[in-house]
Formats: structure tokens, sequence, C-alpha cells
């Protein structure tokens, strides 16, 4: 009897208990959500009317467009002046930042949105030059699906910790002359990093990268990097997603300083000068000098051959050993002068529709970051592809996706490379 | 500063005295001002790339001072074959365009082709340094216009070969582009001597004596003009040599980069990612000017050397030194040099029209206007900032270089030696060598108003020309106009606009378009001062140089080009309607 009782108040209270739990975690989660709704709110109103300087690379007209487009966008959803500083080099606004904090602007930062990723952001990390915990609080952030999908929340390995929104994804898509590479018996099209190297003996000084540390010819060298490290064992492999450090060094680079060594007498110039530059190398192929070529973005490649700065007979395509990809960011300084604003921008494009135009071949051709399972039907609807320019990379055709390494290797790179190429002899 | 004084004008019988005094007070400090305001930048530049140069960077965390930049910079790899670069490119260049000068010159002294070589080179000076270089690689490269002139019939090459030029490791692509650009600008330097009617009236005379006591023409100029044109023509050389061995845009596009000259190299260091880098490239900055210093003193002695060696030969007689195969050399390289650029110019011209334009073809498969349509949408806004800085520049350095013209001559006393070397100073200082400190200091007072920032700094670089070609026309104005009036009871600030100013309406437009030629083609200034935020033409060029096509790049060195020409052809035509009479 008494125990009868007992077990009743027991349930009774424990039943209690859950109930109240269960409110509890109600309460929580609705508290949290809307303290993010009251979050956005907050920016929202904030952000709204003001200018936002955009810090982007600007040497492709496309892009450029694009920007222009989503300024427009801006201004009528938030009446928000985006302005597009174009950078030649994403460095220069890095440094720019680097000035403001010497000189103790600390909340009057000239930068709003920076277009960034790899080494300029672990700079700026290293450095605290950028404003913490708001892209994961965008509420577009969501479409990236971030629990299962973690390339949004790391860039080049590093863990982004909320600092940037990711903006897009690239792989390293290289580009010929048809009728220089016509497919003859000592002219195939060289599809991997070896046959790469037997084509340009054959065929001397139509092949080059250009120069570290420039971005392009950084991402040429990682790839022959990582390709050349496939067949090694795994704990040297795995070094490669580690920091660079003195004694693994040597080890892990010397494959690809004995590559370049086979490889530089066979380039332009006979590896004695090096482009400044992809753009410069796009100018080269269009002059006949180079007959390949490489870049992170694929259709400015179609769109270089509308222009006429590249001839009809141009053709993309990726190289079956593996494509180089990563993931490419927008973010904040911290001494920002219009964060809210910043934030709206940031989160516009992140939507189903800013990506969606992005991705589109004739706008960009910009892989979106969103996944297509968050959306609804209509969202996936924007989605949908049209057919390509002939010079375009076919669809579907990266077989292979190889990941960035850590971005301490990209000093011990350009580093090694600048002692050992770096004056000519 | 003009508002003011036209009011104080206006009301010259209430409160003559009062007014007097402040247009003299104003034209008394002007020289002052003018002093500081090319002094102190410069300087404060300096001083805030020597701090880090000594290891002295908050920032970076580094508050000790000590030698670790300098360290750095000497373990750079190939940084002795840096500095050989720098400076043979900066002194073979500067010598090369000296001597064709003086050689073109010599050659047709007292001869109307003088004029008209004149008038074909003068266009070049207008032409921004970056858009020089992509013409001159263009014509040079092996895909570019020589290769194509010969190729496939002569050459057999189908696809360009693997040539040399342009970014040859010896520097010879640099050396012709800086050449080319600075010859017209000493040419033009020693016509503007030649021109001053005192001075070019006594030297004609001269050399005709000389003609008639049968020295050959070509003798007969270094003999007796040389001496004394060259004094006049020292400091616009130093100059050239100052900016050769310092500049950062033609090495950048035309020389080699395994390793780059001293000046790219400190550039790419100060814009690193890597941002200890910056201690060295202030180490960097340092040893450029001492290198530039180096040079110019090295120039002054070479100068002394050869005036104690060859003096001699000025009065021994000899009338004749094959003077007929130098004048030959002479129109040769004449002909070479107007032949060069005119053919960059097409080049550069059909490019901005061309469509498909594969190797060997020498002219474009189809003409078309795609790439002047889609430059123009996107210049509207480059375009205003340029034209904004330009003429509120401008207009800001002919006032205080009136002012202080003004004031020499109300004072009666020369401008003194030092402060006509101070004009110099932001063209001697390599620019890449204080533009960083200036701009962190900037950043330090006024962070926020770009536009003022870049103005400033333009200002350093347009005054020094607006400055010199004001300055031989307001000397040479005949002071009884102005006694006259003032005896007649005009106030000085009256004299100052109703008389003197209306007589030097075409002067100070020539000083005007020429203000404006050069603050359009800043490249560094800009792009720093302005952290990026104000587009000009110049900027947008460079960056799309580096990022986009030939045929978009020669539509903005076209634009370059047009701008500067549209402000020299108004400079010319509006004295034939205004003040007519003075003009007379």
């Amino acid at each position: 009897m008494l125990a009868n009782k007992f077990w009743q108040t027991l349930s009774r209270y424990s039943f209690c208990c859950v109930a109240f739990c269960i409110c509890l975690v109600i309460s929580f989660k609705s508290l949290a959500s809307t303290q993010l709704q009251s979050r956005w709110q907050q920016v929202e109103s904030l952000g709204k009317d003001q200018s936002v300087y955009f810090y982007a690379w600007g040497g492709d007209a496309q892009i450029n467009a694009y920007i222009q487009w989503a300024a427009q966008q801006v201004k009528t959803k938030y009446n928000i002046n985006l302005v597009h500083v174009k950078l030649s080099d994403t460095s220069e606004a890095v440094s720019r930042v680097l000035a403001e904090k010497s000189a103790n602007n600390n909340d009057r930062g000239s930068v709003d949105l920076i277009w960034i990723n790899g080494a300029n952001f672990a700079t700026m990390s290293e450095h605290s030059l950028l404003l913490k915990q708001w892209a994961n609080k965008l509420p577009n952030f969501s479409y990236t699906d971030p629990s299962n999908n973690p390339a949004v929340n790391f860039d080049f390995g590093i863990p982004t910790n909320g600092m940037e929104a990711p903006w897009g994804q690239a792989s390293l898509t290289f580009y010929y002359d048809s009728l220089a590479i016509d497919g003859t018996a000592n002219n195939t099209l060289p599809t991997t990093l070896n046959q790469l190297l037997s084509w340009s003996a054959q065929n001397p000084g139509r092949f080059s990268y250009p120069k570290p540390p420039d971005f392009l010819g950084m991402s040429f060298l990682k790839y022959a990097l990582v390709m050349l490290h496939q067949q090694s064992d795994e704990t040297l492999k795995a070094q490669l997603n580690q920091p660079a450090t003195a004694q693994n060094t040597a080890q892990v680079l010397n494959p690809l300083w004995d590559f370049l060594n086979k490889l530089h007498p066979t380039l332009w110039r006979d590896g004695s000068h090096f482009m400044q530059s992809g753009a410069q190398m796009r100018r080269l192929i269009g002059d006949t000098e180079l007959s390949i070529a490489f870049t992170f973005s694929a259709p400015e490649v179609p769109a270089a051959v509308k222009r006429y700065d590249l001839p009809k007979s141009i053709r993309s395509y990726a190289m079956q050993d593996g494509s180089l990809s990563n993931t490419h960011f927008v973010a904040i300084p911290y001494n920002a002068s219009h964060q809210q604003s910043a934030q709206l921008v940031a989160n516009f494009l992140l939507s189903p529709e800013a990506q969606a135009q992005k991705q589109k071949a004739p706008i960009w051709g910009d892989k979106s970051v969103l996944i297509q399972s968050t959306l609804t039907p209509q969202q996936q609807a924007l989605f949908k592809t049209m057919q390509p320019h002939p010079s375009a990379l076919p669809l579907n055709s990266i077989k292979r996706t190889l990941s960035e390494p850590h971005p301490s290797w990209v000093n011990a790179i350009i580093q090694g490379w600048q002692t050992r190429f770096g004056v000519s002899q | 500063m003009s508002v003011v004084s036209n009011k104080l004008a206006a009301s010259p019988t209430l409160k003559p005295h009062k007014s007097a005094d402040m247009f003299s007070k104003l034209v008394k400090l002007s020289p002052r001002f003018l002093l500081a305001l090319l002094i102190l930048p410069v300087i404060g530049g300096l001083i805030s790339v020597l701090l880090p140069a000594f290891g002295y960077a908050p920032v970076l965390e580094h508050t000790t001072l000590g030698l670790h930049g300098f360290t750095m910079l000497m373990q750079t790899p190939g940084l002795t074959h840096m500095v050989m670069l720098s400076v043979g490119t900066g002194l073979i260049s500067t010598l090369l365009a000296f001597i064709i000068t003086l050689m073109i010159l010599a050659a047709f002294f007292n001869s109307p082709w003088l004029n008209r070589i004149q008038r074909l080179l003068s266009p070049i000076l207008v032409i921004p340094h970056a858009a020089a270089a992509i013409a001159v690689g263009f014509l040079i490269a092996p895909s570019g216009m020589i290769s194509r002139l010969v190729s496939p019939w002569f050459s057999g090459w189908e696809l360009a070969p693997n040539g040399m030029f342009p970014h040859d490791s010896f520097g010879i692509s640099i050396i012709l582009g800086l050449t080319l650009k600075e010859l017209p600008f000493l040419l033009l330097m020693a016509l503007g001597v030649l021109a001053q009617p005192e001075l070019g009236k006594k030297l004609r005379q001269q050399h005709k004596v000389a003609l008639n006591l049968g020295y050959c023409p070509m003798t007969a100029f270094f003999k007796v003009i040389l001496p004394s044109l060259y004094p006049l023509l020292r400091l616009p050389i130093l100059a050239v040599l100052a900016y050769a061995s310092a500049s950062v845009e033609m090495p950048l596009i035309l020389g080699p980069n395994t390793p780059p000259t001293l000046a790219v190299a400190i550039m790419h260091w100060f814009n690193d990612v890597d941002l200890n880098l910056r201690i060295k490239a202030s180490a960097g900055a340092l040893l450029q000017l001492i290198l530039t210093g180096g040079l110019l003193a090295l120039w002054l002695g070479g100068e002394k050397t050869i005036k104690a060696l060859f003096s001699d030969l000025l009065t021994n007689g000899e009338r004749e030194y094959g003077g007929v195969y130098w004048q030959k050399i002479t129109t040769v390289l004449t002909v070479f040099v107007i032949g060069f650029i005119l053919l960059s110019l097409i080049g550069l011209i059909m490019w901005s029209v061309a469509g498909f334009w594969r190797f060997p073809a020498a002219l474009p498969d189809q003409l078309t206007l795609l790439h002047f349509k889609s430059a123009l949408m996107q210049m509207q806004n480059p375009l205003f900032n340029t034209l904004a800085i330009g003429l509120v520049t401008t207009l800001f350095a002919i006032i205080i270089t009136l002012l202080c013209l003004e004031s020499e001559q109300l004072s009666a006393k020369p401008m003194s030696r030092f402060t006509s070397l101070i004009i110099y100073l932001p063209l001697l200082v390599p620019s890449i060598a204080f533009l960083f400190g200036l701009v962190w200091l900037q950043q330090l007072v006024n962070n926020q108003a770009a536009f003022f920032n870049v103005v400033f700094t333009h200002l350093l670089f347009v005054l020094p020309y607006v400055f010199l070609s004001l300055a031989s026309s307001y000397r040479r104005l005949d002071p009884r106009f102005a006694h006259v009036a003032a005896s007649l009871g005009a106030t000085p600030c009256k004299v100052f606009l109703h008389v003197k100013l209306p007589q030097l309406f075409a002067p100070i437009l020539i000083a005007a378009a020429l203000g404006l030629a050069i603050s359009f083609g800043q490249y560094l200034p800009t792009l720093l001062a302005g952290g990026g935020r104000i587009a000009t033409i110049t900027t947008e060029a460079v960056t799309l140089a580096n990022g986009a096509s030939r045929r978009t790049s020669a539509v903005y060195a076209i634009m370059q080009m047009a701008l500067p020409l549209i402000g020299f052809i108004l400079a010319w035509v509006l004295p034939k309607y205004f003040f007519k009479s003075a003009h007379r």
C-alpha cells in the first residue's frame, strides 16, 4: 500500500519532472531561436539604408557584373549601397585592415566585407582582424547543411569559427588550344600530371605556371604536391593536412622539387621567367605562345572567347587524376564601419536566389555552396541549367576532387620555390 | 581663396589699406606654406618607413629597435641581382635618353624638323607609363607586331616562337621602355629652355656665329649651346634618373621576375600576405633610397669629371668630328624611335577594336566596337573620380604656385636655391620609399576622407610640374605693367588679378593641362592614399592590365591618352577666344 503510494508519488513526480524538462528544453529551444530571430531583426533594422564597401578581386568582368547585380538586389531589398572595391590582389585589403589596426582605428574601418579564403584568411584570423561568430547565425546559413557539410566551416583545414560565410566553390580547370594540341601521335592532350610532364618535354615552351606567391601558380604547385603523394604511405600523406614544421617540410616537399627540376627546363622561357598572374597566362594562350593553361574560375574561359580574348579553338577539361577544389568565403573585418549591413549582404549572397544566379554558366558559373536537399522545390527549380558554350567545361567532367593541403604549406612552398627557382642562374 | 580676394578687390575704396594687407600677407606666407606642403609629407613618410625598417612596428608586436629588417633583406636570395638590375636599367635608360635628346637637338637645331619631331613626340609625354609599357611589350613580344609582320611568310612561325623579349633577364626591355618614355620629356624640357626669349635668342645667335666660323652644326651645338643649356636641364635629368631607378610600372610589365628590380620586389613585400615581410620591405625602401641617392651622386660626379676632362675640347678650335656621319646616324635613330613609337600606337589602336586576332595575322580578323562599349559602361565612376581629383589638385597647385611667384616679385627677391630644390623633392625621392609611410600617417590623422587624401598625395607630384611650367612665364612678365598700375593707385591684389593674370592666361592653361595630365597618370599614389576606394581610369587600367584582356587594356590606355590630350587642346584653343589682347 505504502509502496504503491510511493510509486504513485514517484511516478507523478517523475512525470512532472520529465514534463518540466521537456518544457524547459522546448522553451530553451524557442528562446534560442527567438533570440536568433530577434538578433537577426536587430541586424536588419540597424543594417538598412547604409553603404557596404565590398573589397573583392576585380580582375574578371563576369564576376564584377555579378557583384553589380547583387548590388542592385540589396539596394531594392534593404536600400544598401554596395560598393565593389576592385582589388588586383586580396592581400591589399588585408594590409589595409592591418594598417588601420596599427593606426588604432578600431571601429571606423574602411573595409566592410571582403572576399577571401586560404592564406589571406589564415593571416587575418591569426592577427585577430576578423569579426567572430556571425556567419553561422545568418538565416540562410542553414541551407548549407553545416552539420553534415564540414566544407562550409573549414577554410583550408582551419575552422572558420563563424568568421566567414561561404560564397562558392571552385576547382582547378585546364584549358587548351585545340589547334595547337591536335591529338596527333606526339601531341595528345595530357590528362594527368605525369602526362603533362612528358607532353611539355615533347612541346617545349608551351606550358608554364604563374610565379608564386600568385594564387593560381600556388594552386598548380599544390595540385602537383597532392598528386605526387598519392602513392606515399598514409603517415606521410597525413602530413599534408598538418602544419608544416621544420621536421616534415623536406620530406613532404622533396618529391615536388624533384618534379619541378624535371619540368622547368621544358617550360615557357625555359623556366627562367614566370608569368605574373593567371590573366597573363590567358593572354599568352591568346597569343599562341602557350598551348595549355589552367584557371580556378572555369567560366572565365567561354566568357573570354565571347569577348574575342581567346581564340574559338579553346576547349576546357578537368584533369583525370583529380581537381584541386576549395570553398571561398566572405568575411567582415573586426573594425568594419557597417557590420550589420555587411551581414545583410552576406546573407543575401547565401540566398538560393543569389546562389542560383551565380551558378548559371553565362553569369559566373561558380558552384553553389547550398545543399539541394535543404531547399524547397521552388528554390531547387532556380538551379536548372542551360546548354553550355563549346569552350566551357562540360558538365560533370570533374571526376575526383582533391582537397587543399594545410595553409602553412603555402609559405613552405613559396620559400622553397624562391630559394630554388626564384633567382635564375 | 580667389573668391575672398575678389570680394576684397571689389571694395578697395572702403578698406584699401586692409585688403592690401590681407593679400600681401597671404602672398608672403605662401612660399613657406609651399615648402611645408612638400617637405612634411615626404619627410614624414620617410620617417614612417624608417621606423619599421629598424624593427619598430607596434602592430606586428615588434617594438625593439634592431637591424632585424636589414638582416632579412640581406638574406634575400638574388638581392645583388635586384640591385644591379635597378641601377643598370635606371642609369642606362637615362643616359640613352639624354644622349639621344642631345643628338636630336644637335642635328636638327635651327631646322624646322625639330618642331615636327617635337610635335610627333609630345603626345608620348601624356601616355602613362603602364600604358606605354603595354604598348612596347606588345611590339617586342614573340607574338608581337614585329614578329607578326615577318610571319609566317619569312620566319615560318605558325605559332608564336619561344622568344626572349620582354622580360629578358638583362632588363633590355625595361631600358627600351624607359628610354622611349623619357626621351620626349627631356626633349621637351630642353626645347622649353631654348624657347625662353632672352636665352634662346642669345644661344641661336652664338650658334650662328659658330657656323660662320666654320664649325660643323653638330660640333657648334656641343661646344656653344650645351654648356649653357645643361645647367638648366640638370634637375629634369636628375628627376628622370631618380624615377627610372625606382619605378614600378615599367619593370612590372616588361622586366624579368626571377628576380625583379628592387622597387618591384619592395612593392611585393609590402603587399604580401605575410605581414612580417613589411619590416623587410621598409628596410628595402631604405636601400632603394640609398641606391637612388647614390645614382644621383654618381651622375653629378660624372658631370664634374666630364667637365674637367673635356673642357679643353671646347676651345681647341676643332671644327668637325665626322659630323656628316653623326648627322646620318641621328636621322636613322630618330626615324627608328619615331617608327617604334608609331608602330606601338598603331598596335594599341588595333587591339582596342580587334575581334579574333590569332598569331601570325598582321591584321585582326574583324573589327568591333564591343571593347569600347563595355569599357565605357564601366568607366563612368572612375572617369568622374579622375576628373574631379585632377581638377581640384590642379586648381590648388596653380593657386599656390601663382601666389609663390607673386611673392617672389613683391619682395623682389628670387627664390632661394634651397626652395627651388625642395620643389623637386617629391620627384627626386623615390615614391616607393615614402608613399607607404605617408599613407600610414594619413591613416593616423584622417582616415575617412579618402578623396582628400588622394588629392593631397597627387598634389605632391602635380605641384612641381605646375611650378616649373609657370615659373618661367611669370618671371618673364614685363614688370612695367605692374609698375604703371601701381603708380595709378591699384592695390597689389588688383594688379595681380586684373593686370598679371590676364596676361598669363595662356601659360596658366598650359600649366593646368600639364597638371591634369600628371594627376591623371598617377597610379601608386591613388591606390595607396585612396585605400583602393577611389578608382580612376589609371588604377582601373593597371588592374585590368593585370587581370583582363589586351583589348580592354588598349581601350583604357587610349582613354588615358585622350583625357590629357583634350586638356592640351583646350589650353591651346581657349586663349584664342579669351584675353586675345593679352595673348598677342
